[in-house]
């Protein structure tokens, strides 16, 4: 046993070898991609099996395969990842599992990494699956060890939910050593009843078992005592309910509340690790204790939802003080403060206004701050090809539908190039062009996407725009890395980067297999060229696809890898700015008389130099 | 005891980093220590923060508003967002170090001044420390880090400076980067020895 700073997700991969798990697959996503990030720089561990899939779903059913035959298996994702694998999830939660099988969901409430601000517990309910959550990075290391017992003990797959701040939090863990995967032979079990759904009696069969499954997973999770709760002396207090990160913020509130002549000894506590199944046995507990109720839950009321209805069922009359009363909201991250003011309005003390509230007038000083691409980057020069190649045809920026993704090709929505109108999922820029132009719209409609992003969501759509012959220009813009999520190998990778034993799957080798009208393969940083490419497939017939390719910058980089050198000819400079309009560069800077290019950020890319008219940018 | 610190600024000025630090310099002493980095989806220069919070056992990872007994900012403009962060009467440590967005280099947005944000600091009650940039000192004509800097004056001048021995905190950065050594160390002393 020894103490280490780890992060959340640190803790769970640790945890998941603990366990001895054997097979784990994921798709990187922020918050989620730690953990398995973690267990690719250790050393590499005969009969375990470590990878990044092309997408959830596939990594799911690898997983599940595993588990199916007989060995412990996890599986890591975001929430929007979850979204993809949901369709097996729920066929296998109908069938069971054999060996311990654990989904890894990382939520976002707050919404840091920019997607849907989505409560992934509403899926464990739909597919009546347990899910565990942990409230502290220290007690994620232990739980996730738990997970995959009680979902051996069960036999079903079982959700394991972290948030942003778990996941990425770093907090001292007392860890054992890691263990090699479990010694078991592989079984091959047949059993058509179990393994498929031919036919009602068996999905229905299936059904009765899943949900027997759930009865039996909230018997056990009672008798281990995973949700804690401890009830006040005297009976007629407040009770709360503090579900995963919610809980961490109890301690600090029970160190406020004297202040406001709550005392803690008069409070009963249930410190909930399994949002589904809801601790009902617990909750009546409190019902019989308490006079009010407290809930505290970040994003949506699934647990107070729950504790409403056993409240009917019991009859229990107490305040409900939560979300569904108006008190909290359903949006963003909690702190103490949902709890000193929960306790407030449950026991109706005036906790004055501006307790917790600072002085926000500063913040709407702040400069806009929009993100952009790192100076070097390859789709700068996609970006600024698309908006030349507009400005050269006979249209107007306004009446070219340009469809985004999801990664760092999205960054091309922001200045200077507001190039990109939308972002929805991984993969459908591909498919909402072809709404676009099934929709009547007759200018020319582009659709941009990522090489990782193609591989894991794009290929079904470009298939779908040939077969139905949808006339759209579709830019792929490969840099070789899952880039946005920190430079994970996907299946286009080169070759000498791939992890060994791997092969590389060439995107300039499916595309013309997918038999589209037209296509070209381009360097970015050839602005002309891609340009000229752009331009002409705007006014050419039928499913065209531009492969614009050049390695990510900030890999490049780090092997020392550089396009060419920039410098600039001050003499030549009259500061007309050019060079920052057209590329937004964070290389380049304004000096006193001409501009400045930093050479520690400069990649030596020239797309600079492309668009200065006084050749005030040189590149060699 | 209990201490929160909330660090702001871009990304590349090294604000992980110093949460880094000081959550090794937690783990030396065995102080509970949560560190809960927030750095966006830009490589560099995006908005970036870190919220450390020492001493609780238990601790959740947000810092509530009014709650931090320090402030760190490393970039003039984004320390704004902090503001309502800091406890009145606690330590702000302000570096003024401008990153300009694009759009603020073109002259199409504007940027705050920096007594306006000295204003703001002092409307919210908070004892300011400003930090000059200029001060950074030189190491063979390069300047030093800035962030090691920062963490010299945070641990001299405030009352980090009394759960975390100066000394231990500058042995965790010479542990931790063997080369450049020099360049740290003299980064952490004249951000000790700073006039606050």
């Amino acid at each position: 046993m020894k103490t280490k700073i780890l992060t959340g997700n640190e803790a769970l991969a640790f945890g998941a070898l603990r366990a001895g798990a054997k097979v784990l697959t994921g798709y990187p996503g922020t918050p989620s991609t730690g953990a398995l990030t973690t267990l690719m720089t250790m050393p590499v561990v005969k009969d375990r099996h470590i990878e990044w899939s092309t997408n959830e779903k596939v990594a799911f059913e690898i997983a599940a395969g595993a588990s199916w035959a007989d060995q412990r298996a996890l599986c890591a994702m975001k929430m929007s990842g979850l979204n993809v694998a949901y369709d097996s999830v729920i066929s296998i939660a109908y069938s069971g599992c054999n060996g311990g099988l654990v989904i890894y969901v990382a939520d976002d409430p707050g919404a840091s990494a920019g997607m849907a601000e989505q409560d992934s517990r509403g899926f464990a309910l739909m597919s009546d699956l347990p899910m565990l959550e942990p409230s502290s990075v220290a007690e994620t290391y232990q739980l996730i060890q738990v997970a995959f017992d009680l979902s051996e003990q069960i036999g079903s797959p079982i959700f394991f939910r972290l948030v942003t701040a778990i996941a990425n939090s770093h907090a001292m863990v007392e860890i054992e050593e890691p263990l090699p995967p479990l010694k078991r032979e592989p079984i091959l079990e047949k059993d058509t009843t179990k393994y498929t759904k031919a036919g009602s009696a068996i999905s229905m069969t299936q059904h009765r078992d899943l949900i027997a499954r759930l009865e039996k997973a909230e018997y056990i999770i009672r008798e281990w005592g995973l949700n804690r709760l401890q009830l006040a002396q005297e009976p007629g207090g407040l009770g709360i309910i503090a579900s995963g990160v919610a809980a961490s913020y109890l301690e600090e509130g029970f160190e406020i509340a004297p202040q406001y002549g709550v005392k803690s000894e008069d409070l009963s506590v249930l410190r909930v690790a399994t949002p589904n199944p809801l601790p009902s046995d617990e909750v009546r507990d409190l019902f019989q204790h308490c006079e009010a109720l407290l809930i505290l839950e970040e994003l949506e009321p699934h647990i107070e939802r729950g504790v409403y209805l056993e409240a009917h069922k019991w009859g229990y009359e107490g305040k409900i003080i939560g979300k569904l009363d108006g008190t909290f909201s359903r949006v963003g991250e909690y702190d103490v403060s949902h709890v000193v003011k929960g306790m407030g309005v449950a026991l109706d003390i005036d906790i004055p206004e501006g307790c917790f509230q600072g002085r926000s007038e500063a913040e709407a000083l702040a400069a806009q701050r929009p993100i952009t691409l790192c100076a070097g980057c390859p789709h700068r020069g996609t970006f600024m090809a698309i908006n030349q190649a507009i400005r050269k045809s006979r249209f107007n920026k306004d009446e070219v539908m340009v469809t985004g993704d999801i990664g760092c090709t999205i960054l091309g929505m922001n200045p200077p190039f507001d190039t990109v109108w939308n972002e929805v999922a991984m993969g459908a820029s591909i498919g909402l062009a072809q709404g676009y132009v099934h929709g009547g719209v007759e200018t020319p409609v582009i659709a941009t996407i990522g090489d990782s992003t193609f591989f894991h969501a794009g290929i079904p759509s470009l298939i779908n725009a040939v077969q139905h012959q949808v006339p759209l220009t579709l830019i792929i813009m490969d840099n070789g890395w899952t880039s946005m999520t920190g430079m994970q190998a996907n299946p286009g990778t080169s070759k000498e980067f791939q992890p060994p034993g791997n092969r590389r799957v060439d995107i300039a080798k499916i595309i013309p297999a997918l038999n589209v009208d037209q296509f070209y393969i381009v360097d970015p940083f050839d602005l002309e060229d891609t340009t000229a490419t752009i331009l002409k497939c705007m006014h050419l017939p039928g499913v065209k696809v531009v492969l614009a390719r050049q390695e990510c910058a900030i890999q490049a980089q780090r092997r020392d890898v550089m396009p060419g050198l920039v410098h600039v000819i001050p003499e030549n400079c009259n500061l007309c700015q050019l060079c920052i309009i057209h590329t937004g560069c964070p290389a380049i800077d304004v000096g006193e008389e001409t501009i400045i290019i930093n050479p520690i950020l400069c990649y030596g890319c020239g797309l600079c130099a492309d668009v200065c008219h006084r050749e005030a940018i040189v590149k060699e | 005891m209990n201490y929160d610190i909330y660090l702001v600024g871009v990304g590349g000025q090294g604000v992980l980093t110093m949460s880094n630090i000081l959550a090794e310099a937690a783990l030396r002493k065995a102080i509970p220590v949560n560190v809960f980095p927030i750095k966006g989806m830009a490589q560099r220069g995006g908005f970036v923060k870190a919220q450390v919070r020492l001493g609780r056992e238990v601790t959740g990872p947000n810092i509530p508003e009014k709650g931090a007994d320090l402030v760190v900012g490393m970039e003039l403009s984004e320390s704004l967002k902090a503001i309502r962060f800091i406890k009145p009467g606690k330590d702000f440590v302000l570096l003024g170090h401008l990153w300009l967005p694009t759009a603020v280099m073109l002259g199409k947005a504007p940027y705050p001044e920096l007594d306006q944000v000295q204003e703001e600091v002092k409307a919210a009650g908070a004892h300011l420390l400003y930090l000059d940039p200029e001060e950074i000192p030189l190491h063979k004509g390069a300047p030093v880090p800035a962030n090691i800097f920062v963490m010299g004056a945070v641990l001299g001048h405030t009352k980090l400076g009394q759960i975390f021995d100066p000394h231990e905190v500058s042995n965790i950065i010479r542990q931790r980067w063997k080369t450049g050594a020099k360049r740290n160390a003299t980064a952490f002393q004249a951000g000790l020895e700073v006039s606050g």
